[in-house]
């Protein structure tokens, strides 16, 4: 299992990771066309700010998942081959109940046609996760179990 | 005569988080799911979803089609279970086959009230609780058809949205003054019958139905309180619902408006487990047990009596009552208590100009309810606060903001929550000493004593 985790002596609030994110999310995967043409991805990533302090969050692929347990539809579950916890969009119906209970705010409604939310994939298709990948500063690392 | 090693009564969220915790522990355990309904395990909550086509029949199943199979589960489909022995470790269907098993679970859910309104008996009225009430809705409507809703509560308020959906005129009758009472607020509750009444949806508050007159079939007229009346082409009955216990008060188990349960969920028999919205057990807000006939709160304690069930001893870590609402493109979340009874309560509100509205109530310095609507994002944070009756003296100013979360909380604690707690990890290289799990937890008892 991998887990993204946040440095905040190193973070410094530009909030790159977070337009990566969009960028890796988004259906080109380029900057420009995710940015200005598409339809814009909402961001797994949040950037926290208080004063001179910041860091990024992202699902923690919590052990003992309240958003598994409380979604309705069963789009939350746990991929048994990495330990992530994955969320099918094909299933959700947008209820909400999983941005009720995700104690790190790690979810966000996502999707104009139709009701969705989304959150951190961890980037299954990079061999580094998007915000892992282009934090200038190391702000976000990538860590084994 | 059959036998297994564990026996589930009921299909739905607790019976089959339950069952996914039994075979997490146990995975040769013979393990049978007896099931009125005759569905595979579906999601109850969709239903107002499939009326309104907004999911279609296969999006509604909540595991896969194999899912029995997998898991090694006997799923006795459209079998009710009219009788239980626990002394004998027995259950009894309703061809009279007879069961042994080791250990039960009860996860019986609910059943709609039916109020005693005269004339109600004469009409071909609908309750709104399973696929079958939901397959007869769309039957019904296939023309559009002048609609009468009983109950403003959650599921009266889906049963409307849904008959909207399918162009019927609809008109929502409630007893107390205000949409959802109990789930929201009063603001909210205004800012959902606003919405509603856009749409044209009619919210007739403060007004019972004092008598049903029938007029053949599903048809009818409603007369009010005040004399004034609603015709109706098709009506709906959802005024609450009940914890159904029949089975488990016949057995001779302890019951109190839903069955008892222990900290393991355990009934008064020590074989016998009970889960979901037939059971009243611990509210961590009120601190004493309550029914919370919500699904999360199902799942979890299915998922709490299946570890008990297959010998892993673990208390259920306690419910809350919390809501997720999205009327014509209004979000709605709350958790705990979001109407204070007395001045005991602090309440904070903030209205923000493009219609965002946030509210925490607070017990000294324990977060013990919120609401926001609007802007949802980011909401559970406040929720797991709640749940964790974690000391927000030093956050409270921030708590309404957007942008709250664990960058107001002291270093230590939200190290702990982001890093240590979910998953017990090693340092990342680099880190500072002295932000170890042992200071992290002795500045946490400062930061939000618990
Ligand atoms: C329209 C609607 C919308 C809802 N929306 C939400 C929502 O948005 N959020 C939310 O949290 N909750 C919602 N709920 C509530 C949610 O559906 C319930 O909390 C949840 O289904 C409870 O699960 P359960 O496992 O306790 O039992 P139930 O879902 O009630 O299932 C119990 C099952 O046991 C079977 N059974 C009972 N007795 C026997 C017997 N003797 N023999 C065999 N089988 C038996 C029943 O047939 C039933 O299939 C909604 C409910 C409805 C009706
Ligand atoms: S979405 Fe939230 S609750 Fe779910 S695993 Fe991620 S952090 Fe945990
Ligand atoms: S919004 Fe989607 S993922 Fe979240 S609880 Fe509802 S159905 Fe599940």
């Amino acid at each position: 299992m991998i887990r993204i985790v946040p440095r905040e002596e190193y973070c410094i609030g530009c909030r790159l990771c977070e337009i990566h994110c969009i960028v890796q999310h988004s259906k080109s995967k380029n900057i420009i066309k995710a940015f200005k043409r598409e339809r814009r991805p909402v961001k797994r990533v949040e950037v926290e700010e208080h004063g001179h302090v910041s860091f990024a969050l992202q699902c923690r692929h919590c052990e003992e998942a309240p958003c598994i347990t409380a979604c309705l539809s069963g789009a939350m579950q746990r991929d048994r081959a990495s330990g992530a916890v994955v969320h099918d969009p094909e299933r959700c119906v947008g209820c909400w109940t999983c941005i009720l209970v995700c104690p790190y705010g790690a979810i966000r409604r996502d999707g104009e046609e139709r009701r969705v939310v989304g959150k951190c994939d961890l980037c299954p298709d990079l061999e580094v996760p998007a915000c892992v990948a282009n934090c200038p500063n190391e702000a976000l690392v990538l860590v084994e179990e | 005569m059959k036998s297994y090693r564990y026996a589930v009564i009921g299909n739905s969220a607790a019976a089959v988080n339950a069952c996914d915790a039994i075979r997490s522990l146990d995975g040769e355990g013979s393990l049978a799911v007896f099931s009125e309904e005759r569905y595979r395990c579906y999601s109850r909550p969709l239903i107002s979803y499939l009326v309104a086509g907004e999911v279609s029949a296969h999006g509604m199943y909540y595991r896969p089609a194999r899912y029995y199979q997998n898991m090694g589960i006997d799923f006795h489909a459209g079998v009710k279970v009219t009788s239980l022995d626990p002394a004998g470790h027995l259950l009894v269907t309703r061809e009279g086959e007879k069961v042994k098993w080791r250990k039960l679970l009860l996860a019986t859910g609910f059943r709609p009230f039916i109020p005693p309104i005269e004339g109600l008996e004469e009409v071909d009225y609908l309750t709104f609780v399973d696929w079958d009430d939901a397959k007869r809705m769309l039957r019904l409507t296939a023309k559009p058809v002048a609609s009468l809703v009983i109950g403003a509560g959650l599921i009266g308020m889906k049963a409307a949205e849904a008959l909207h959906a399918r162009g019927s005129a609809v008109t929502v009758v409630e007893k107390m003054e205000r949409v959802l009472p109990l789930a929201l607020d009063e603001r909210a509750s205004a800012m959902v019958s606003e919405r509603c009444r856009r749409e044209n949806i009619g919210i007739i508050t403060g007004q019972s139905v004092s008598r049903l007159e029938p007029r053949g079939g599903h048809r009818g007229k409603a007369v009010l309180e005040d004399g004034s009346e609603v015709p109706f082409d098709l009506l709906v009955v959802a005024v609450g619902v009940r914890p159904r216990v029949e089975l488990a008060e016949e057995a001779g188990l302890e019951c109190a408006g839903g069955v008892l349960v222990d900290k393991h969920q355990r009934t008064s028999h020590e074989d016998v487990f009970a889960a979901g919205d037939a059971v009243k057990a611990m509210d961590l807000v009120r601190g004493e047990p309550a029914v919370n006939a919500l699904w999360p709160i199902a799942a979890l304690q299915g998922k709490y009596a299946g570890m008990n069930m297959a010998g892993r001893e673990v208390p259920y870590p306690g419910g809350n009552s919390m809501n997720a609402v999205e009327f014509f493109g209004l979000p709605v979340l709350s958790a705990g208590v979001v109407n204070p009874p007395d001045a005991t309560y602090e309440v904070i509100t903030r209205q923000g100009d493009d219609g965002d509205y946030r509210k925490v109530v607070l017990r000294g310095d324990v977060l013990v309810g919120m609401l926001v609507a609007g802007n949802i994002e980011r909401a559970g944070i406040l929720t797991s606060l709640i749940q964790e009756r974690a000391n927000v003296r030093r956050v409270k100013g921030f708590l309404l903001e957007e942008g709250f979360g664990h960058i107001h909380f002291p270093r230590s604690v939200r190290e702990e929550r982001i890093i240590e707690a979910v998953a017990g990890l090693p340092k990342p290289a680099g880190e500072k000493a002295g932000a170890g799990k042992g200071k992290a937890r002795a500045d946490r008892g400062k930061g939000r004593a618990r």
